[in-house]
């Protein structure tokens, strides 16, 4: 379970990293996308936009190395559900836009929202169940009494 | 408590992050600036200056699309530039830009001999094929669609294409807008 756990995370935190890094050579393009989601005062599109990828690379970062991992899972819960609900009410109201997820001019479709929906899943299942380990623990440490065990079985 | 803290903390040095980041992009977003979408402000690359935008007008899929166009059961209008026409254009359409043409009246014409129009544009977020549509709906066309996708999208499921300016440009460096 740790490992399947780590995995989701790393796989997780390597979306965010590809997504922030298609968005980062054209900016203006992301503004544009964020924009016609029409969720944001026009005032404030390009700030959020800077802070959607800023966070995007924090969250990245931080669950593919494991540190803070709660914290970036929450994060990434509060973001994927926004993406999700921004997705869904579009698609409802009929705008028909670019979704902006990865750079470029992929629109957005219900297809989009489920692979959003996937990604806040994992994003729960990890603020939930803790971010796993890649390797098992080390011998000693408090979670698995394995000395304890060893001595028995010696 | 604590997931709450590293939370606050991944935000900011995210907002931060994000900053930077924009400030080393290529082409950063210009925060002092506001950003309409498309559609509300009409300020998208296909939008005519001081035009209000256009409500939606139906849209027809490109394969639906595609087939009226094989069977000439469909007229179509280019709502682009004259030299975004001239590079390449649905076989057979009418150059009608939503500033207007000399000859406009002789493209509005010819549509009328289809039962369906279809006007597309060179970005499916803009709203130039929809001005032009509705201009053709006061026209008194019958039945007038915004192809979904636009050219890029035509051009990339193999629709019928062919480039040339419109008989009507008269000076192929004059960009009808």
């Amino acid at each position: 379970m740790n490992l399947l756990l780590a995995l989701l995370r790393i796989g997780l935190g390597g979306t965010f990293l590809y997504a922030a890094v298609t968005k980062l050579p054209d900016m203006a393009a992301f503004a544009e996308s964020v924009a016609n989601y029409r969720l944001v005062p026009p005032s404030l599109v390009p700030a959020v936009a800077a802070v959607v990828i800023g966070v995007e690379i924090a969250l990245g970062a931080l669950l593919v190395s494991g540190r803070l991992a709660r914290g970036a899972a929450l994060v990434g819960t509060g973001i994927l559900a926004i993406f999700t609900v921004g997705l869904s009410q579009a698609l409802l109201r009929g705008i028909d836009l670019r979704c902006g997820c990865f750079g470029g001019t992929e629109s957005a479709t219900w297809a989009t929202v489920l692979r959003d929906g996937g990604m806040l899943a994992v994003a729960i299942v990890l603020l939930v169940r803790g971010p796993g380990r890649l390797l098992p623990e080390r011998t000693g440490t408090r979670d698995r009494p394995r000395d304890a065990s060893a001595a028995t079985e010696g | 408590m604590r997931t709450l803290a590293e939370a606050a903390i991944i935000v900011a040095a995210g907002a931060l992050l994000g900053l930077a980041g924009n400030a080393a992009s290529p082409r950063p977003a210009a925060l002092a600036q506001p950003v309409h979408s498309a559609a509300e402000s009409g300020t998208g690359m296909c939008a005519v200056p001081g035009a209000a935008p256009a409500a939606r007008v139906p849209r027809i899929q490109v394969e639906e699309a595609k087939g009226l166009c094989d069977a000439c059961k469909a007229g179509f209008a280019d709502a682009r530039g004259a030299s975004e026409f001239a590079a390449g254009h649905v076989t057979n359409a009418v150059h009608l830009p939503p500033a207007g043409h000399p000859e406009e009246a002789i493209s509005i014409a010819a549509l009328r001999a289809y039962p369906m129009v279809i006007v597309y544009d060179g970005d499916y977020t803009c709203a130039l094929a929809d001005e032009v549509a509705h201009r053709l709906l006061r026209e008194g066309l019958p039945d007038v669609r915004v192809l979904e996708g636009a050219w890029p999208a035509w051009s990339a499921a193999g629709g019928a294409g062919t480039s040339g300016f419109c008989p009507s440009c008269h000076d192929p460096g004059e960009v009808h807008r």
